[in-house]
């Protein structure tokens, strides 16, 4: 393990007590990677292969791997986004209103946050919480390095400008079960019908 | 000692404020902290950006090199990697899996890898690419002094390699003149992957689906470019825009780069 790892769980975890002391609520989220038992044999088109470590908004260790198993819907984005990415969480909640009820509550809706910096746990756990967001939803933050990999994966593109503002792709992307990605959507006037459409096919 | 005063002050401030007191790592150079002005501005974009200082290789990762780590990672042969990182192609020009073979030289620069691949290397050397300001802030130096703009020779020397087709067997690599801080081919050889090539947007080619898109390129989109004569430039960051991570191209390597 590097220091820098090291140290990133150290402080994940201070940000854990940190939550979990405001507010006793448990999220529904990504296993616990400690806790995460084997994992079936990862396929080679899966974006699981991504080995990285994240933070999800309860402050606990996750990896993208324990979403195995289960439809995902996901896109990136971050909080202080002033423009596209509240349609982007907005469409994510009209695919899942879009799903019928033993899909509703298989799949997962993940965030990943372009903004490393001010995104910290707590500050997902705020907009969780501003937003409304149900059990389904992960909400990840992440190391620069590990974010710029995943957005390669995914075909996101992002630069930050010296508002700290991200200008960046909006896509939200649909995994099957194994993780290899099933269904794009790209744009902001998007046909939520057809994601939705498209997580029912990816559990087929 | 008045005179001596403000001598030490300016010796203190040297000591303090220099990243190249200790030797460069092995293989790389020493790019001190400057001013990069991006080619494409948006209206929110500040003139020019602060590189703080780094560490850059002097010339691009050769097939040897990569070899090793191929060597080192079998997950990364070309018979075992895994489509979602890379298309076909990936070391295209080897004879195997660990062989090298007649149009992969040891001592040219590695091509045919994507940017996973180039990545990956990166973290197993515990290095990483450089972003695009930092190689664009390298290799706006020239060969004499700290602006190239300002050297006709660079200027040509560097418009030169885009008026010549790429060779089936790429040159050395780190055979051409080195620069004011002692890197060498970054405007020849082969193009280079950035860390953040996937900030550069263009319009149309992403579908619409970013808010940079109307400053950059084509149409009245030009007038977000900043310096029209920077012609080589403006190739790059096309080049750049066009990519895929998991793309491989016949003329593209990398370097790798690291903080002070």
């Amino acid at each position: 393990m590097t220091p820098k790892l090291a140290l990133a769980l150290v402080a994940s975890a201070l940000a854990a007590a940190a939550v979990r002391g405001a507010d006793s609520e448990k999220p529904c989220c990504v296993d616990d990677a400690t806790a995460a038992g084997p994992v079936a044999r990862i396929s080679s088109r899966s974006i699981y292969q991504i080995d990285s470590t994240w933070t999800d908004d309860a402050g606990r260790a996750a990896r993208l791997v324990s979403l195995q198993g289960r439809p995902v819907v996901l896109a990136m984005f971050f909080t202080n986004c002033e423009f596209a990415c509240p349609i982007i969480v907005s469409n994510m909640l009209r695919i899942q209103e879009a799903l019928p009820p033993e899909l509703r509550a298989e799949a997962r809706f993940v965030l990943v946050s372009f903004d490393s910096e001010r995104d910290s746990p707590a500050a997902l756990r705020l907009y969780r919480n501003r937003m409304r967001l149900g059990t389904a939803w992960v909400l990840l933050h992440g190391q620069p390095d590990d974010v710029r990999e995943l957005a390669m994966v995914l075909g996101v593109k992002y630069s930050k400008d010296n508002r700290g503002q991200f200008a960046h792709s909006n896509l939200i992307t649909v995994l099957n079960p194994a993780g290899e990605i099933a269904f794009r959507l790209v744009g902001l006037k998007s046909d939520v019908a057809a994601a939705a459409r498209a997580v029912a096919v990816a559990v087929k | 000692m008045i005179h001596g005063l403000p001598r030490a002050f300016v010796l203190g401030a040297c000591l303090t404020g220099s990243a190249g007191a200790e030797p460069p790592p092995a293989g790389m150079a020493l790019v001190p902290a400057g001013n990069y002005a991006p080619l494409f501005q948006g209206k929110n974009d500040p003139a020019t950006i602060r590189v703080p200082a780094f560490y850059i290789d002097v010339r691009q990762v050769t097939n040897a090199e990569f070899l090793g780590f191929v060597r080192a990672n079998p997950n990364w042969r070309r018979s075992r990697v895994s489509p979602l990182l890379t298309e076909t192609g990936y070391l295209g020009n080897w004879s195997g899996d660990v062989e090298l073979g007649p149009r992969a030289p040891a001592d040219s620069p590695v091509v045919l890898v994507s940017w996973f691949a180039a990545h990956a290397y990166a973290r197993w050397r515990g290095l990483r690419l450089p972003t695009t300001a930092e190689w664009e802030r390298a290799v706006s130096a020239g060969f004499t002094t700290e602006n190239g703009a300002a050297e006709p020779t660079y200027r040509e020397a560097m418009l030169d390699w885009f008026s010549v087709p790429t060779p089936l067997v790429l040159p050395p690599a780190g055979s051409g003149r080195p620069d004011v801080y002692g890197v060498r081919n970054l405007m020849d050889l082969v193009w280079e992957w950035v860390d953040d090539f996937n900030s550069t947007f263009v319009g149309g080619d992403s579908g619409d689906d970013s808010g940079l898109d109307r400053n950059l390129v084509c149409g009245a989109g030009g007038t977000g470019v900043r310096d029209f004569t920077n012609y080589p430039a403006f190739l790059r960051f096309e080049f750049r825009s066009s990519l895929g991570a998991n793309y491989v191209v016949p003329n593209l390597g990398f370097r790798c780069a690291r903080s002070p």
